[in-house]
Parts: C-alpha cells; structure tokens; sequence
C-alpha cells in the first residue's frame, strides 16, 4: 500500500526569490546555542480546503520546530491581539508590524486541497523580521496521504535555511519495545508518529540496524532457539535468515556501502567480532586474543571499526580496522564502557559509561581525546545511535521509570522521550534522511 | 548250703559292698567293648555337630546370599525409581516465540556467577560434579546450557557473557567425562531473568547457567 502513496507522491520545489543571505542564523557547531525565536502564523486553509487540514499542517510543523532544538516557536496565539487572527503569507511591506512579536523570523504558509481530489499543496515563506526581509519561499505537492511527510520535508528545509543543514524530521528510528512477555521491533517518526511494527513473532528480537538504502532491517532474533541474525523489510515481510551459527549471531552494524556486516559471533565458544557480506555469506574473524568482544559499528568512511573488548581486564571501547588490524583503545577512564556509535559526521563515538552504578551517554572524538558527558542524575542510560546528520543521539533513558527512547541535541541539550508509550523500549537505532 | 557256699556268698557280698562302697577311682583297666561305644558315641556326637556346624554355616551363608540378593534388588528398584523420578521429573516448556520444546527438571541445578565474571566457583564445581552424574546415569540425554546475566549492563555485552558463563560449564562437565555431543550452550543475556525483581538477590538469582533438557 505505501509504495501505492510513494508511487503518487510528486514533489514539485517552485523557488519564488532565491536565497542570497549571508547572514548567519546559528552556529551549530558551537558547543551551546540560542534558539532563534521563530515566528509562526497561523496557517491558511485556500479554496474549499478543509479547516482541520492547515491545523494539522501547523501542529506537525510546530513541533518539527521544537523538537529539531534549534528553535523557541512563537505560537500565534500567543501574539498580540492585533496578529492573531492573521494567517496566510504577509506582503513584505507588513513586516515591521511583526517586530513587537518578539521573534527573529517568521514562517507563514498556506494548504490547498480539493476533497476528494488525491493531491495536496504546501506553500511557505519565512522571513527575516531584524532585516526586514524574504529569505525563501518554496512549494510541496503531493497525494494526501503522505501530508505527514510532505510537512516534515518542509521543516527539514526551514532548518536548513536557518542553520546551514537539514533537519531531519524525515526520518525514522527503529528500536525494541517489550510487548507482553517479548521483545518486538518497531519504528516510528522522528516525532514519534506513526508508530509500526516490524516483527510480531513473539520471540526475543534485539538490535535492529538499518541497511544504508534505509529499506531493510538487520536484526538478531530467537525465533529457532538460537540468537540468528535475519533481514526484514519495513512491511514486516520478507523475512530473510542472514547468520545462524551455533551461538551469537548478534549486534549487526552495515558497511556504508550495504556490501558487508559487521557482528558479534560466538560459535568458536566466546563472543567474537565477525565480518560476513551481506547476503551472510563467507564469515571472517576479525579479533582475536582471549578477551570478550561485542557492539561493533561501522566508521562513515568505511575504514575502521569500532567495538568493545574487555581484552585488558573491563569493557572498554577500541577501533580497528575493517581487516582486524591496528587495533587502538579509545577509553581509558571508568570499567564499563559500551555501546559505541560513531558519528556521521566521522570526528566523535558516542558510548554508555558506567559511573559508580549508573551507566550515561557520552561522546570522544575518534583520537580518544575531549571526552564529553551528555546525561547525568537521570536514571540509566544506555544504547545511543546518532541522527544521519550527527547533531542529534537517539538513547534509552530509565529516568521515567521504565526506558523509553529519548533524543538530544548531540550537546546534550534537548532531552526529550520519542514516543508516549509506556516503557520497555530499547536499542534505538536511527535511519538515514528520507526523501 | 554248706560252709563253703556260704564263705562264697559272704565273700561276693562283701566284694558287692566293697564296690558300692569304694570311693570311684579312674578305671585303670576298662572294657575295651565299653571304650569303643564311647568312641563311637563322641565320634558320632562330633559328627553330628560338624553336621550341624556345616548345615548352620550353608544356611548362614544362603542368608547372606538371599540378604545380599534382597539388597540388590533393593538397589536396583531404588536406580529404576531414580531413573523413573529424574524421568518423572522432566516438565515440558514451550515458549510461544521460539521453536521446539525443551525440559527442566528440578534434578539439574542451576549454577550461579559473581557480577561480571564468569568462572566455576567451587560451590558451583560442586552442582556440576551432581548434574555430571545424573547425566552419567541417561546417557541418551541430550542437554543444553542457558547462559544468562542480571539486567544491569549493556544487553550485547550481557549476550557475550552470557555465551562465557554457558561454555564454562560445558567445559567442566567435559572434564568430568560427560561427552561433547550431549552438550549445546545457548546465552540469553539478559533477556531471560528468572527474578524479576531490582535487588542485589534477584541480580544473584538471575547470573546463572540454566540446564534444559533438548532429546530424552
């Protein structure tokens, strides 16, 4: 059905004045930052469209805004009388009445969709209120269906104009979550909308890890009493076994190029890192020595690995080579650190470091150097995965009560849950930038 | 009568007295026909005892034998009743997720580990010698072992120890003579926690090895 909507999306981009700016809105490279404050109107409804569509439009892009972090949204009813009810795309020539709205930018807009009709129009403009200018102006079209996702491409835009990179609110994060007395695997919206299942086996499901082209699912699964490795699409269907050697086959992580995997393999009696291809075919050991070796994930240039190994006496954090060769350790402070990701951007390794007895995130550039601590004082948390642009980190956080999948700027600003369910989920583990 | 008669008689009676009166002494000179009788006599009494003596030694020895017989007997039910309770003892578990179906019996202990470790400790060497020899006594019994952490932790580096704590047992039960191909490891991590509880006792509980039986 979805590649039905996929198939009749059709994204047509209709620059109005293209962006010549210099001016820089963010430093998101600074290790803090202030959020611009961003005006947003009112969204306007045209021709017969139905009044509850402009609402949706504004509520998913409004929070688009807040949860990319980059913002303080300005909600229009929280404007001076006199602005309120304005909806709609100013003249230019209106702006300076905006200015004792408090923020720096504004971003206006307006959906047109004939009921009944398959495809929808977004239009938006933002503007610089300081300068008293047109940043950019763009237009979406596309079928209905796909409304959440056409707003979330619009969002990404938003924040690429103001901060110089995409934002990534197309995009999804699969993780684990208990259901009954099992473990299935799901993935929802970088808001949290749209929540699926990927499996519903009832077995024990763990660590799943997309494959670069973003259309199948790697996970390790009990389903034949053994921990094998499988493949699904994102139906749930077509289930494909990979690895299923005696012991673990566990812990995948793909190659940037979708040819090889990297994993945990346990059939010469201990936890070793492997490499297979990825139709799971012609397994190679990649350590060696008598310690245990876990977590393996690939560098973005698809050089390197990183992995832990309790080689010299607790788990600790190393990287290798994609040959086994030039293995470097990279943590040194604490006995327990586990969990490595590595960032798209290749500099930093976000990890899980146990401090006394509570384990949090942190992040080490790739030379082992400027250690950074991202959570403390908040329960346990574990298992960070970084967005495909590497600003923000996907976790688990018991700080609630049971773990739920949190994200945060990867400063550690902006912890926020991902979804509203209960609990027991785990292993997040997010998907690159959808079209 | 005449005189002579008479002095005869007076003679025999006083002789008769004599006897009767003399104290008893040790026969110098016996009836040889009287020795013999006694001879006999002892030599069959003897004989008789030695008769005894044997009849009584073959029936002390068939009660030992029927006593030894009994407790054989005794024993071997004892082993079937044994093997019948380790049989008995087998409950099925199917698990809604994963194929097959195994069984536990009260009779093949858990082992436990330290945090983060996973050696035999000699309290544990101890239940694995035990499971060892129950498992001597069904040769036919095909086992696999459960490696299993407490839930603090990592869940993939939980699963690399968990498949630690599984070979380490397979490995000691090698050493005690069970053979290899009676033995498969599997490591839950910490997926499978026996207590679900947050405490320093349900962490104990659940680092453990478990023993699942997969073929009788």
């Amino acid at each position: 059905m979805l590649s039905y909507f996929f198939l009749l999306v059709s994204l047509l981009f209709l620059v109005f004045i293209p962006f010549v700016e210099a001016r820089v809105y963010l430093d998101i490279n600074a290790p803090t930052f202030v959020q611009i404050p961003i005006v947003l109107l009112k969204w306007k409804g045209v021709n017969k469209t139905p009044p509850a569509l402009p609402v949706k439009v504004y509520e998913i892009l409004a929070n688009d805004l807040v949860l990319s972090g980059f913002f303080k949204v300005i909600d229009y009813q929280y404007l001076p009388n006199s602005l309120q009810g304005k909806e709609g795309i100013p003249p230019i020539d209106s702006l300076r009445e905006w200015m004792s709205a408090g923020g720096e930018i504004l971003l206006a807009g307006e959906t047109s969709w004939e009921p009944g009709g398959q495809n929808l129009k977004l239009k938006f403009h933002l503007f610089d209120l300081v300068e008293q200018k047109h940043i950019v102006g763009k237009q979406y079209e596309g079928h209905h269906q796909v409304l959440r996702k056409m707003v979330h491409r619009m969002a990404d835009e938003v924040v690429l104009q103001l901060t110089g990179e995409r934002g990534v609110n197309n995009t999804k994060i699969a993780y684990v979550a208990l259901q009954g007395g099992s473990k299935e695997i799901f993935i929802a919206d970088f808001d949290g909308a749209d929540v699926k299942p990927i499996t519903q086996n009832r077995s024990i499901n763990l660590s799943p890890a997309w494959s670069p082209d973003g259309k199948r699912i790697a996970f390790t699964s009990y389903l034949r009493r053994n921990p094998d490795l499988y493949l699904i699409d994102l139906e749930g269907q077509n289930l494909q076994g990979l690895s299923s050697y005696p012991g673990l086959n566990a812990s995948p992580s793909w190659s940037p190029d979708g040819k090889k995997i990297v994993l945990m393999m346990g059939m010469e009696g201990k936890s070793d890192i492997f490499l297979i291809d990825a139709d799971g075919r012609n397994p190679k050991k990649l350590t060696t020595g008598h310690g245990n070796e876990a977590s393996p994930t690939w560098s973005p240039d698809g050089k390197q690995i990183a992995f832990v190994s309790d080689r010299a006496g607790s788990p600790q954090i190393y990287v290798m080579r994609t040959d086994g060769s030039d293995v470097r350790r990279l943590t040194f402070e604490g006995n327990y650190n586990t969990n490595p990701s590595w960032s798209p951007k290749g500099d930093r390794i976000a990890f899980c470091g146990r401090v006394e007895a509570r384990y949090d995130i942190f992040t080490v550039g790739v030379d082992g150097s400027g250690l950074q601590r991202l959570t403390s004082n908040s329960g346990n948390n574990e298992s960070p995965s970084w967005s495909p642009d590497g600003r923000y980190i996907a976790f688990s956080s018991t700080r609630y009560g049971g773990s739920k999948i949190f994200t945060m700027n990867a400063n550690g600003f902006n912890q926020r849950p991902l979804t509203s369910g209960k609990g027991g989920e785990s292993s997040p583990a997010w998907s690159r930038l959808f079209e | 009568m005449g005189k002579k008669s008479l002095i005869v008689l007076i003679l025999i009676l006083c002789f008769g007295l004599f006897i009767a009166g003399c104290p008893k002494k040790t026969v110098v000179k016996e009836e040889p026909s009287f020795r013999k009788a006694e001879e006999q006599a002892v030599a069959e009494r003897e004989k008789a005892a030695k008769l005894e003596a044997e009849k009584a030694a073959r029936e002390r020895e068939l009660a030992r034998i029927r006593e030894e017989e009994v407790k054989k007997a005794k024993e071997e039910e004892a082993k079937k009743a044994k093997e019948k309770e380790f049989e008995k003892s087998l409950v099925a578990k199917r698990e809604p997720g994963i194929t097959g179906e195994v069984f536990e019996s009260k009779m093949l202990k858990d082992i436990h580990f330290d945090f983060d470790k996973y050696d035999i400790r000699s309290q544990d060497g101890e239940i694995l010698k035990e499971n060892a020899s129950l498992l001597m006594k069904h040769p036919s019994v095909k086992i696999q072992i459960e490696g299993h952490c407490d839930e603090r932790g990592t869940n993939e580096y939980n699963l690399a120890l968990g498949e630690r704590r599984a070979n380490a047992a397979k490995k000691y039960l090698i050493a005690l003579g069970l053979s290899a191909d009676r033995i498969s490891t599997i490591s839950y991590g910490e997926e499978r926690p026996a207590d679900p509880g947050h405490n320093e006792e349900a962490w104990a509980t659940n680092r453990r090895d478990h023993f699942v039986i997969l073929s009788k």
